[in-house]
């Protein structure tokens, strides 16, 4: 039977109701460096928000990658496993290698206006079943006889990103 | 070339007299959004902690989150990029003060690198998590009490339509955009562009200052900088901008 290989995407969306600490530094930090690289597509100052640079100012759509220099640290303080979700033993098991950091809105007048998420994507999984809600899993590198797998449960915010069959 | 008429030539070149940019954004106030941002269909309850029955999180807390300043602020930007060796002195004058060294200003560079790219996103957009080159050749520094900053880097290549340049972004402490400007490089014989020759470009197609839709209209060269150096060592670039703090 052929494996089912999947990659998951679990987007972190951080805003104003942060309380985290990790989460509360990402959401000051991108707020001071949003305020900071948006002028560079703001000279006359006519803009407020995010929404309105975006329409106004091609340009502005890098400001999702020039604003990630300042969550950059963050990220490696992760040491590359995704925070949040977990298995139903309560740890977190999933790394990632690979992540998109995004602005959702901001307004250079008020903070709470502020929202970034991070998307993290996973290395390459094994779905072996589902039972119930929860989806069974393992990583893709083992050898053969028994695995170790890993039981979660489907959850807001976690999507199936890819998948393909593999004999 | 004689290495003494190489760097006289280069003297000659690359005389330049102080800058003098003045911020004239006297737009009044900002508009005012006709519409809420919330109005753009996004969630604004992050699930992470839903109702959903799952477990809750049964680990030793941590890693602790420390203070991280944003990957930019460092002196060397060349993140592995290869070419020559070119250190860059920017001292910030501010023209409320006699053109004096500003302190503290935060001074925000980028450049593209040999073959022409710039650091950003590719098609989708997904960063891989080896962090460390992220970001290559884009730094911040904050001036010392004369007003300069140095860094690190290489010597810029180029792309179609555009002369070499470097961009700079000038803020003041509390990060309030002072100016955005470029700089232009000397060129002609014995110029660090004409030893540089475009890496492995050339120059064929090259778009010279005067030709160029930023600096075609600086015809006294306030934006050049002064490079002196050789290929062998270093080049290293200088120059004064002033702004209006």
């Amino acid at each position: 039977m052929a494996n089912r290989i999947i990659t998951l995407c679990y987007r972190k969306v951080i805003d104003s109701t942060a309380t985290k600490p990790w989460d509360k530094l990402v959401f000051e930090d991108s707020y001071n460096e949003f305020k900071m690289q948006a002028q560079l597509y703001n000279q006359g100052k006519k803009y407020r928000t995010f929404a309105e640079l975006l329409q106004n100012e091609p340009n502005a759509e890098k400001l999702h990658y020039l604003v990630s220099a300042a969550v950059i640290g963050y990220l490696q303080q992760l040491n590359e496993i995704i925070p949040d979700i977990l298995n139903n033993l309560g740890k977190h098991f999933l790394k990632f290698e690979k992540f998109q950091f995004e602005i959702i809105n901001s307004d250079l007048q008020d903070k709470t206006k502020h929202q970034v998420a991070f998307n993290f994507y996973t290395p390459p999984l094994v779905w072996h079943d589902t039972i119930q809600n929860y989806l069974l899993v393992s990583e893709k590198e083992t050898g053969a006889g028994e695995i170790l797998t890993n039981l979660f449960q489907l959850q807001a915010y976690l999507n199936i990103h890819s998948i393909h069959s593999e004999v | 070339m004689e290495r003494k008429h190489f760097l006289k030539s280069l003297l000659l070149g690359a005389f330049t007299t102080p800058v003098l940019l003045s911020a004239c954004n006297n737009d009044a106030d900002t508009v005012s959004p006709s519409e809420d941002t919330s109005g753009t269909g996004t969630v604004t309850n992050p699930g992470s902690s839903s109702s959903s029955c799952t477990v809750a999180p049964t680990e030793t807390e941590g890693p602790f989150p420390t203070k991280a300043p944003a990957s930019y602020v460092r002196s060397d930007i060349t993140d592995g990029r290869t070419g020559y060796k070119m250190t860059a002195k920017l001292t910030i004058g501010n023209t409320n003060n006699s053109c004096a060294g500003l302190a503290n200003a935060i001074v925000d560079i980028w450049h593209c690198d040999a073959d022409g790219n710039y650091s950003e996103y590719g098609g989708s957009g997904m960063q891989s998590t080896n962090l460390q080159s992220v970001h290559f050749l884009r730094g911040r520094q904050v001036t010392d009490a004369n007003g300069l900053v140095t860094f690190t880097s290489i010597f810029p290549g180029w792309y179609s339509g555009r002369a070499t340049h470097i961009h700079v972004h000038i803020y003041n402490a509390s990060g309030k955009s002072l100016k955005v400007t470029q700089i232009a490089f000397p060129e002609g014989t014995g110029s660090a562009l004409s030893l540089v020759n475009g890496y492995n470009k050339g120059m064929s197609g090259y778009t010279y200052n005067s030709r160029d839709n930023v600096f075609s209209d600086d015809s006294a060269g306030v934006q050049i900088a002064t490079v002196t150096g050789n290929t062998t060592d270093e080049f290293d670039l200088a120059i004064k901008l002033n702004v209006a703090a």
